[in-house]
């Protein structure tokens, strides 16, 4: 069922980011031909052009984000707490599902549009040298790290490089779930439902804060600071798995904290209108 | 096995008391009136058995188990608003309850709106908004499940639709399974109706079935709703 709540999710959600994709892949286009000499030429309305196609690349790429970041809320709360909700809660799959399936697709469409700016970036620049020089100094740190490369490096920057993508997967999962959570609070109210969301969403990032805070206030009392540095002198690697693997397990603490609020508003204080 | 029941069900929002001491046993094979006036609390039950709600005590039983994804998979429920989505074309819509239902029978909902003269194609945003009721009901009734709950289907619609989505409950249920019927219409439905549920203020007023009502009272079922709930 996880695989046809994935298929209905995607298709969903696809026919807003995929144009909002083609979007960005014509404005990258247009600031390409200013990239390319659209500014430099003598004629001011081809200047006046090039300025107006740049700011909509801009524009695009905000779009873009923002319109991953609306999709992502919108999904959950018109599809879940909303008068879809009605058919999506009553359908044949649990509360699990149906929030992994939300949380799996917004991940998705986030590291998409992330990949689609980068692209965009790349068309933008295309032709100029830019992308040839950045490719260049990129070929040649790989190769000057495949013949320094021993062993130990080797083992540890490819663990460093894992690290850092379940990072950000675990990363991007908790800025989801804290949303979800805030609005599976706000929305089992009867009433200003909404306003409640975002008070518990500006709440949840209060206590967050608040914390790690405390945390850190911990950690200086028990003098951890002179410990972390000798470590980061003589072990520096280890220094820095361990750095990862605390932000990974941070992370991964948040999102079970967020992702149990949210299935057990959704499983005990639904409150569809 | 009772197909729907409940035990001493109360649910209070806040301070207000919604259902209060409900104790029923639906049967297989009948359809129900679950008649009351705005506000009795008939929603609120239907959303209990579809799990919309928790109960704030007492238990309430679908085919013996407590609502959840078993029950849905035998449970076809249509709501008082159009909960479809409506970015999705009628086909699109198709797809979904074959997806997620296996009693769903794609041929008959097909023939129904090829019955209504709508084009599979068409998006359900641009329908009317008793077309997309329409389309809802169509999709509730083209599953072979063993509950139905139709919250209001014929509130809001012309009489001729009301005929037409009468006509497409009986012609359409499971002849094994249960349809509860919540409405104030009574007049309109009563004519379908084997039994009869009256609610009032979240009470349980009443349960007995029609032709008892015509043999003791010697009265309609519409005519006993306006002598009970008189203001």
């Amino acid at each position: 069922m996880l695989k046809k709540l994935l298929k209905h999710e995607f298709r969903a959600t696809a026919r807003t980011m995929l144009p909002m994709y083609l979007i960005l892949l014509v404005a990258s286009l247009g600031a390409n031909l200013t990239t390319r000499g659209l500014l430099e030429t003598e004629y001011p309305i081809l200047d006046t052009i090039g300025v107006i196609l740049v700011m909509l690349f801009v524009m695009a790429i905000i779009a873009v984000c923002v319109m991953t970041l609306v999709t992502m809320i919108e999904r959950f709360c018109k599809n879940l707490l909303g008068d879809e909700g009605y058919l999506s809660m009553t359908l044949p799959v649990s509360v699990h599902q149906q929030v992994w399936t939300k949380l799996i697709v917004s991940v998705v469409w986030f590291a998409a549009t992330a990949a689609a700016v980068v692209i965009a970036f790349c068309i933008m620049a295309f032709d100029l040298g830019v992308v040839k020089q950045a490719l260049d100094v990129l070929v040649g740190l790989l190769r000057e790290l495949w013949q320094n490369m021993s062993a130990y490096y080797a083992l540890n920057g490819t663990a460093i490089v894992l690290e850092l993508v379940v990072l950000v997967v675990v990363g991007l999962a908790a800025n989801c779930l804290r949303f979800y959570a805030a609005m599976a609070l706000g929305y089992s109210f009867a009433n200003y439902k909404l306003p409640l969301a975002v008070v518990f969403f500006f709440v949840i990032g209060g206590v967050e804060k608040f914390l790690l805070s405390l945390a850190m206030n911990l950690l200086h009392i028990v003098n951890v600071a002179d410990l972390f540095d000798q470590i980061l002198i003589q072990h520096p690697m280890t220094m820095t798995h361990t750095v990862f693997v605390g932000c990974i397990v941070s992370q991964l603490i948040l999102s079970g904290i967020f992702y149990f609020l949210t299935t057990y508003c959704l499983k005990n204080r639904l409150n569809l209108e | 096995m009772a197909i729907l029941e409940c035990k001493n069900l109360f649910k209070k929002y806040g301070a207000v008391e919604a259902l209060s001491d409900v104790t029923l046993s639906i049967d297989s094979g009948r359809i129900i009136g679950l008649l009351g006036p705005n506000g009795s609390g008939k929603t609120t039950l239907i959303k209990l058995a579809n799990g919309l709600l928790m109960p704030s005590s007492g238990e309430i039983l679908i085919d013996g188990k407590a609502p959840g994804r078993e029950s849905h998979a035998i449970v076809s429920y249509l709501p008082e608003r159009t909960a479809i989505p409506i970015w999705m074309n009628a086909k699109q819509l198709m797809d979904y309850y074959e997806d997620f239902y296996a009693d769903f029978n794609r041929s008959a909902a097909e023939e129904m709106l090829e019955h209504l003269g709508i084009r599979p194609n068409q998006k359900i945003r641009q329908m009317s908004k008793g077309t997309r009721e329409k389309v809802q009901l169509i999709m509730v009734m083209s599953r072979q499940a063993k509950l139905y709950f139709l919250d209001e289907p014929i509130g809001g619609v012309d009489p001729a639709t009301r005929d037409y989505i009468l006509s497409t409950i009986i012609s359409n249920y499971n002849p094994e399974a249960s349809v509860i019927i919540s409405t104030h219409l009574i007049s309109d439905v009563e004519k379908v109706l084997d039994d009869v549920l009256f609610i009032n203020n979240g009470r349980l007023m009443l349960q007995t079935s029609v032709d008892q009502i015509r043999e003791e009272k010697g009265m309609s079922v519409d005519e006993l709703f306006r002598e009970v709930f008189k203001c």
